[in-house]
């Protein structure tokens, strides 16, 4: 039997236990003895409880610490440095010919006075290496060269970039990325103080023609800029995203590279680094526009990759969780990982769950409907600050309504089976995105 | 029956039914996933970069040399 259909057997056999599991526990609540059931409805409660808890503290603690370091940025000034060495641009490619046109076109427009791009042919299928042959030379303050290897997987065609690169710096991207041109004047000031291993730049999504990736877009901003911008301010910046993430080398050199046993090496990559004693900082003007999934089930692949990735990177330093100290940082870093990763979509689908059930059994609807209402007026603000902060348009802020009620708890439940296999070690493909050709510039972002 | 009672409804099937169709897409997806050849047919466990690669003809022809 294939390998891939064996896979998807166990994956639904996985399934299947766990649907069975929870809908046989929901028939015993319900059918089982009075005092049984009250026992339940103050669970019930006291869940809620919790649940709403551990929500608004993560909430306002991430737009607390996300607010002192906007304005501590906005104090300090933006890109007031000089501070200008060269860089190389690594820009790692597998069967993205219709993309990196665009791609290797947004580089050669970055404002930056020297700096190489290195464009890595991960062995592709189709004629990427072709597209990027004619690009090779010198145009104007950068040079492009192109390695062509085989296929390996992207941490292997970085490791591939990093082990050419000429200058002391190296921005790691991806090749259906558009970075701005600011982005690396934004960037190398922070480089300037010796302890700075990477600096984490601003991912945004490009493509906002459809309803999925206007979603995506408010979930960029909301969900993974927001924490981050809250960890650069603590100093835990416990992921350097993939679409751009600019390294010093000797850290690079230091902790080896890429390694290629996670499917989420940027997350692994940073850890590393974290645990070496290198800062990370983030950069919110460092801007990479991205290309979001138009198809559920491709977005659906990106997110499993992503939560199995995590779990496999943080899985690799098991013993940090337990141990705060000497090293705060990593084990902040490693702690917050596992909550978003593994414990908050596992907790919010089951609860969710286990709200409507009691909503339908016991009566207890109108306790569902206000904190409905509580959760989605949160969403509401949060998603006005967020995008203000962002400087984006304030046409995403409806999609918070929706978000998490249907968009962050429909990307749980697989977030949920992912952590799931992951726990029970299934085998997994890397899998590739169909992608489109590059909308033209983010109708309603202001950048 | 009240709005409240109304939006109460929307609200818990709203709820199931987005974990219902989360359930169905991720099936969804491991059917794809079947239906497609692996990416890494081979199933190699080491790393296909930095690993020493001699060549096959460069070790006869040093055979050749030494006899």
């Amino acid at each position: 039997m294939p390998v891939a259909r064996n896979r998807a057997l166990i994956s639904i056999f996985v399934i299947a236990a766990v649907v069975s599991a929870s809908a046989l526990f929901i028939y015993w609540a319900v059918h089982s003895p009075l005092q049984v059931q009250r026992f339940l409805v103050r669970l019930v409660l006291i869940s809620l409880i919790i649940f709403l808890a551990i929500l608004f503290i993560r909430y306002f603690a991430l737009l607390w610490f996300g607010y002192l370091q906007h304005t501590e940025k906005t104090i300090r000034g933006r890109g007031a440095s000089d501070f200008a060495p060269p860089v190389t641009v690594i820009v790692p490619a597998y069967n993205e010919a219709r993309l990196l046109d665009d791609a290797i076109a947004a580089l050669l427009a970055l404002d930056y006075p020297t700096y190489e791009v290195i464009i890595v042919d991960d062995g592709s299928t189709d004629n990427t290496a072709t597209v990027a042959r004619r690009w090779e030379g010198r145009h104007g303050n950068a040079a492009v060269r192109v390695l062509t290897k085989a296929n390996g997987g992207k941490a292997t065609a970085l490791n591939t970039g990093i082990a050419h690169a000429r200058y002391a710096f190296v921005l790691c991207m991806d090749a259906d990325s558009w970075i701005e041109p600011q982005t690396l004047h934004a960037v190398m000031p922070h480089f300037i103080d010796p302890s700075v291993g990477a600096v984490a730049g601003n991912v945004k999504i490009a493509n906002r023609d459809h309803w999925l990736t206007r979603l995506q877009a408010l979930e960029y901003i909301e969900g993974l800029n927001m924490p981050r911008r809250a960890q650069g301010f603590i100093g835990a910046v416990n992921i350097v995203p993939g679409p751009v993430g600019v390294f010093r080398i000797e850290a690079l050199e230091e902790v080896g590279g890429y390694d290629i046993d996670t499917f989420a090496e940027d997350a692994d990559l940073t850890l590393k680094l974290i645990s070496a004693g290198w800062k990370i900082i983030y950069e919110d003007s460092a801007v990479t526009w991205t290309q979001g999934p138009t198809n559920v089930l491709d977005l659906i692949q990106q997110r499993y990759r992503w939560t199995r990735g995590i779990l496999q990177a943080i899985g690799k330093r098991k013993q940090i969780l337990l141990r705060p100290f000497p090293d705060f940082p990593l084990w902040l870093s490693a702690i917050e990982m596992t909550f978003e990763g593994i414990l908050w979509p596992v907790l919010n689908v089951y609860a969710h769950l286990f709200f409507a059930v009691v909503a339908l059994v016991y009566g207890m609807g109108e306790l569902l409907l206000y904190w409905w209402i509580l959760l989605t007026l949160l969403d509401l603000v949060v998603a006005l600050i967020t995008v203000s902060m962002e400087e984006e348009s304030l046409s995403l802020v409806p999609y918070a309504i929706i978000y998490r009620f249907f968009f962050i708890l429909f990307l749980d439940v697989t977030k949920t089976f992912a952590a799931i296999e992951e726990a029970l070690n299934l085998g997994m493909d890397w899998g590739k995105l169909r992608r489109i050709a590059f909308a033209p510039a983010a109708e309603d972002g202001s950048q | 029956m009240t709005v409240i009672d109304l939006l109460i409804m929307i609200i818990v099937v709203t709820i199931l039914v987005t974990i219902a169709l989360g359930v169905m897409t991720y099936i969804a997806y491991k059917l794809r996933l079947a239906r497609r050849p692996s990416q890494y047919a081979n199933e190699t466990s080491t790393a296909q970069y930095f690993v020493l690669h001699e060549p096959a003809d460069l070790s006869e022809a040093s055979e050749a040399d030494a006899t």
